[in-house]
């Protein structure tokens, strides 16, 4: 039921942006930039994510009436936006770079011993639920500091797949990665977040 | 036989339901013997469902105010 009215939502939200109205603009704007700027982040430097973000919605203006709801608005913005990203790359003739070869967050990997048992196990249990660890707003804070000093790859394929929502074959496609490179961002990412939340319930700081 | 080192590599791939019957059967027989390990896990869980949670997708304003400017700029010499 939840998806069919959001279903209906988006083919309102179409139809206007198809009739040029601008509130449809302005609320697209504000329900699909922040996916947009992460897709855009996993290829260039802010400024150029930011001139990107801001070209592709002007060309949706007319591209919208060529969009035939094969795949859902958002997976549409984002792969033009992949697109533009990564012509842009290649005009300044820049590649991306990501280490695949290691899983492991190197300051996990320093809590095993050598036999593989750990060295250094977790102590504490998390028992609150999402929502309730994210009313503290310290927590919350700290996190939206550790995502930002995440490596772009890795914080794009988090957003995308975690925050956006995405499948794991569309997040593929938007970032041209392959599905085994994919896991290894995302667990590497997560790491990140995990060791920050365990430091954070430790000692209550960031 | 997995160890502790192991499972952590494979720890999100376990938790998304993406690994083979083989290893999801090793890392089932491991959690049962290993605490820590069940810690751990239960804790990368918790993560993931706090990013999940997490309302950072805040729209960055002066980006956003000037992607407005623009798209009814373009708009009005549409018309």
């Amino acid at each position: 039921m939840e998806t069919a009215t959001h279903q209906a939502d988006e083919d309102l939200l179409i139809q206007g942006l198809k009739s040029g109205k601008e509130a449809d603009f302005q609320k697209a704007v504000r329900l699909y930039t922040p996916g947009m700027m992460a897709v855009a982040r996993f290829y260039l430097d802010n400024a150029s994510a930011e001139e990107t973000v801001q070209d592709c919605w002007v060309t949706v203006i007319d591209a919208i009436h060529k969009f035939e709801a094969r795949s859902g608005l958002k997976t549409w913005l984002h792969r033009i936006v992949a697109n533009r990203a990564k012509n842009h790359l290649r005009k300044n003739k820049r590649e991306v770079s990501t280490d695949f070869s290691e899983t492991l967050d190197p300051e996990l990997a320093d809590r095993f011993a050598p036999n593989g048992r750990w060295a250094t196990p977790p102590t504490l249990k998390c028992n609150d639920s999402a929502e309730a660890l994210m009313e503290n707003s310290a927590l919350s804070d700290c996190l939206d500091q550790h995502l930002s000093h995440l490596p772009e790859a890795q914080r794009s394929a988090l957003m995308l797949y975690e925050a956006h929502q995405h499948k794991s074959d569309d997040v593929c496609n938007i970032l041209d990665v392959s599905a085994s490179n994919l896991r290894v961002l995302l667990h590497r990412a997560r790491q990140k977040i995990y060791l920050m939340v365990e430091t954070f319930q430790e000692t209550g700081e960031c | 036989m997995l160890m502790c080192r192991d499972l952590a590599r494979i720890a999100s791939d376990y938790i998304d339901g993406e690994l083979g019957p083989m290893d999801k059967v090793s890392v089932k027989m491991h959690l049962l013997m290993c605490g820590h390990c069940r810690t751990f896990i239960g804790n990368l869980r918790a993560s993931v469902d706090l990013m999940k949670a997490h309302s950072s997708q805040q729209p960055n304003d002066e980006l956003i105010q000037k992607i407005d400017e623009r798209v009814s700029e373009s708009l009005r010499l549409k018309d």
